[in-house]
């Protein structure tokens, strides 16, 4: 139902139908039925959010219970946010139009650390406050976070009432079943705190307590009240038996990504020592390959869309792609469906699959080596090797292709001014290879190198590491720069200090709350934007609370140290993690898990071996 | 193989759906509605679907055309009934039949605006006034910046109406490839004429002609 007051401006704002509910797919109740109500916040505007597998997933598993209602809630885009603040439009859910802080749950999704300040907005736009504390003892609204940024909830956990750790098929239920029960008690808000932080997932940081070393390193973090002092995250072991929704809702406005996608698998074998998801949704697990045809073709059956994506860290790793493959592409092609890829790793990959695909046949090839020499690429342990690189590239350029996309990233642990090069000659490698070919394609041949700045995160083994410096990373870019030769090699090296703050944000501990406080305060909100991404404030911010960014940013962090999340348990153990660790100094690489167990123990949740 | 052309509504929160947004909604709900729809031939097939006249954003519609084409002849309730249980809440198709008449055969659209001014006692010698002015002159955005343009002589007026506190204007409007005004365009002229706020609590397009205004089908 449209609130009129929103519907009165409709017409002076972007994109109106970001702000409308009303789409097919869209799950409305009869809120007399319903006793728990839960607004699903995606922390950025309505065109990114509504892309996300995981509020898909969540929205669909908690409407299915008949007395339990989820609704959804984006971030405004500025101008509707000016009107709303004006006309004093609390802000509202899309489903019933309803405000949002009259609900049992506020639950926001962290995918990542820049959406940060977006939440103190969304809270505060919504009227409830913004800290915890201030919440009073009333149940309600309980203001919840969950997601991949959950691993380190520190430096947002005054925002919070509670955490959800891990994979929130089964606990997400849970959590609202003991809501449901205790508000019919009466309880209070700290006694229902208290009583969910005894749920395997759920952490409560007011029942944490965080000293500090004269240095500034955590000295201890301290339970209260019976809380638990490990909290681990919680896993799905049965893929085929989990839930998964076969029809979701589907904007009329396109989103960012504007197809219907199936989750192949979760976890990763690689162990890419830079990738955070790579280990935080470890173990490795798969759908097999008739669920994952089932609902692909349920979910474009459902939903009308000519575009499905196989989704996934690394889509190509399924034991049975290829049979996924053939059985999908007889239905898409049939009924007229781009079957897309994003995550593949061509390399093992025969030619015809690779004409099938839409991602490459769209998009050019894009290949991400994240670092210009094997000795680095050792080190993050991308299994990647230049041999694979050129013959894929051989094979795209025997197929008509003339654009590569190469994706790096600068300022890795250990990397000299020799990896920076390297970077350069590889791309000239793939331009000598399209110009020794006899039969090449006729079109131009571009090369386009893309570098990102390096930002270590926790629970990768380069947790412990510095991130490089803004000054040394312009330093090698104009080192990169120099050594490309070819006018073919197109670099665009982005600099900007969204990645020290992200570093900071990734890695901080509980005094970044205010610091994170002071910067929306001072109007920092949609800091993923660019055009809003605003540095003075947030490093006036830093000054205010005399914090120092590089203290969490560019230190190097030694193994004893405590880390602000070390009381959070993504069961890889810390032990791996600095084994891992000394392995990459060494530039000594680990096998896939398929091949060989590492024994980073996230198999404990499985109670047998991964493979 | 068989054409269809399909008159539908476009009414409530679907009118805040872009012209570009509806291709992409009417394509789903066409493969959601099972119909056997037709797909252009070649390397990257769509299916086809063609809007012989736009609608803008914010303005209802109960005459709103679209053309498409199926691989097979269906009675037409089914294709109707097919259609609609797809469609989202305010689009609703309401016939289907054969195209008669091409896209460039369209010359006008008649539009039905709803008005208030709480704050304008007489409201509707204020839209008689504004209408009787000389020339009635808006900014239009080209390329080469602003520029001023005389909308009055493409103002066909067929009727004024006060009921109640809401003021009903009937209005025609060139429409189509040879020169088009939104209705919309109307309005803003005419809430920039009043000192006084005036709300369009409605704009809805009620016809869409052909020559010598006749009925396009
Ligand atoms: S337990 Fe072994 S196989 Fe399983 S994820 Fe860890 S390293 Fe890989």
């Amino acid at each position: 139902m449209l609130n009129p007051a929103i519907e009165a401006h409709l017409l002076d704002v972007q994109k109106p139908s970001r702000y409308t509910g009303g789409e097919i797919g869209q799950i409305v109740k009869d809120k007399s039925d319903i006793a728990v109500r839960f607004a699903f916040c995606f922390p950025d505007i309505y065109d990114v959010g509504m892309s996300h597998l995981g509020m898909k997933i969540l929205y669909s598993l908690i409407n299915e219970r008949e007395n339990y209602w989820c609704e959804r809630v984006f971030a405004p885009w500025p101008d509707m946010e000016e009107i709303m603040r004006q006309e004093h439009i609390l802000l509202y859910a899309l489903e019933s139009g309803d405000e949002i802080r009259n609900f049992d749950f506020i639950g926001f999704t962290l995918q990542y650390e820049m959406s940060y300040t977006n939440i103190l907005n969304m809270l505060d736009l919504a009227g409830v406050p913004v800290l915890q504390k201030d919440r009073g003892e009333q149940i309600f609204p309980l203001v919840v976070g969950g997601g991949p940024c959950a691993c380190n909830p520190e430096p947002i956990a005054d925002f919070f009432d509670l955490f959800i750790l891990g994979e929130g098929e089964e606990v997400n239920l849970e959590l609202m079943d003991l809501y449901h029960k205790m508000h019919q008690e009466h309880a209070s808000r700290s006694e229902f705190l208290k009583a969910a932080a005894q749920i395997e997932g759920i952490y409560v940081p007011s029942l944490y307590e965080t000293a500090y070393h004269p240095d500034g390193t955590v000295k201890s973090i301290t339970p209260l009240e019976h809380a638990p002092e490990k909290i681990t995250k919680r896993v799905i072991t049965d893929m085929n038996q989990v839930y998964y929704p076969e029809q979701v809702v589907i904007p009329f406005i396109e989103p960012i990504h504007d197809r219907v996608s199936v989750e192949v698998l979760r976890g990763c074998i690689r162990g890419c020592r830079f990738c955070q998801a790579g280990f935080l949704y470890r173990p490795f697990r798969e759908k097999s390959a008739e669920t994952v045809c089932r609902q692909g073709v349920a979910l474009c059956e459902n939903s009308g869309y000519d575009e499905l994506s196989l989704s996934s860290l690394s889509t190509s790793d399924h034991s049975q792609i290829e049979q996924i493959l053939d059985k999908l592409l007889e239905y898409t092609e049939q009924e007229h469906v781009n079957l897309s890829l994003p995550s593949l790793r061509i390399d093992n990959f025969s030619k015809s699959v690779l004409d099938k695909v839409t991602t490459i046949r769209k998009s050019g090839l894009t290949f991400a080596p994240e670092a210009g020499t094997q000795r680095l690429r050792d080190v993050i342990n991308k299994n990647v090797t230049e041999e694979e690189v050129m013959r894929t590239c051989k094979i795209a350029f025997e197929g008509g292709y003339t654009t590569v996309k190469l994706y790096f990233m600068m300022g890795l642990p250990t990397e000299t001014d020799e990896d920076i090069i390297g970077i350069a000659d590889l791309a000239q490698k793939v331009v000598n290879l399209f110009y020794d070919m006899p039969d090449r394609a006729k079109g131009k041949l571009q090369v386009s190198i893309s570098t990102a700045t390096f930002v270590p995160k926790p629970f990768t083994p380069f947790e412990f590491e510095p991130q490089t410096e803004k000054a040394e990373i312009l330093r090698k870019q104009q080192i990169l720069k120099k050594a490309i030769k070819s006018k073919k090699i197109k670099a665009s090296m982005h600099i900007s200090d969204v990645s020290q703050m992200e570093a900071v944000l990734a890695r901080g501990d509980r005094r970044i709350c205010s610091v994170i406080y002071d910067a929306w305060k001072s109007g920092c909100k949609l800091d993923s934007w660019e055009e809003f991404f605003d540095a003075s404030r947030w490093y006036a911010a830093f000054e205010k609370n005399h914090l120092d960014p590089s203290f969490y940013a560019n230190r190097t962090r030694s193994y004893e140290e405590l880390m602000p999340w070390d009381h959070i348990d993504y069961l890889v153990s810390k032990k791996f993690l600095i084994w891992e660790n000394q392995k990459a100094h060494a530039a000594q690489t680990t096998p896939p898990c398929r091949e060989y167990c590492a024994g980073c123990g996230a198999n404990q949740c499985l109670g047998r071996p991964c493979f | 193989m068989k054409d269809y052309r399909i008159i539908f509504e476009k009414k409530g929160i679907s009118k805040y759906i872009s012209h570009l947004d509806l291709n992409r909604c009417m394509i789903r709900a066409i493969r959601r509605s099972g119909l056997p729809a037709w797909y252009t031939e070649g390397f990257h097939p769509h299916l086809y679907l063609m809007f012989p006249l736009a609608l803008s954003l914010g303005t209802e519609s109960i005459c709103e055309v679209m053309d498409f084409r199926l691989t097979e002849e269906l009675p037409p309730e089914e294709i109707l009934e097919k259609l609609n249980s797809a469609l989202p809440d305010g689009l609703h198709a309401v016939s289907v039949g054969e195209p008669h008449m091409q896209a460039t055969d369209i010359t006008a659209a008649e539009y039905l605006v709803k008005l208030s001014a709480p704050e304008i006692p007489d409201l509707k010698s204020v839209l008689e006034n504004f209408l009787n002015q000389p020339e009635i002159l808006i900014q239009k955005k080209t390329k080469k910046g602003l520029k001023e343009i005389d909308i009055k002589p493409m103002l066909t007026i067929k009727n004024i109406d006060m009921q109640e506190q809401n003021l009903f204007l009937t209005a025609i409007l060139p429409a189509g490839n040879d020169g088009n005004l939104n209705i919309n365009v109307l309005t803003d002229a005419f809430q920039n004429y009043a000192d006084k706020p005036i709300f369009i609590k409605s704009a809805c397009r009620t016809k869409i002609f052909s020559e010598n205004y006749q009925d396009f089908f």
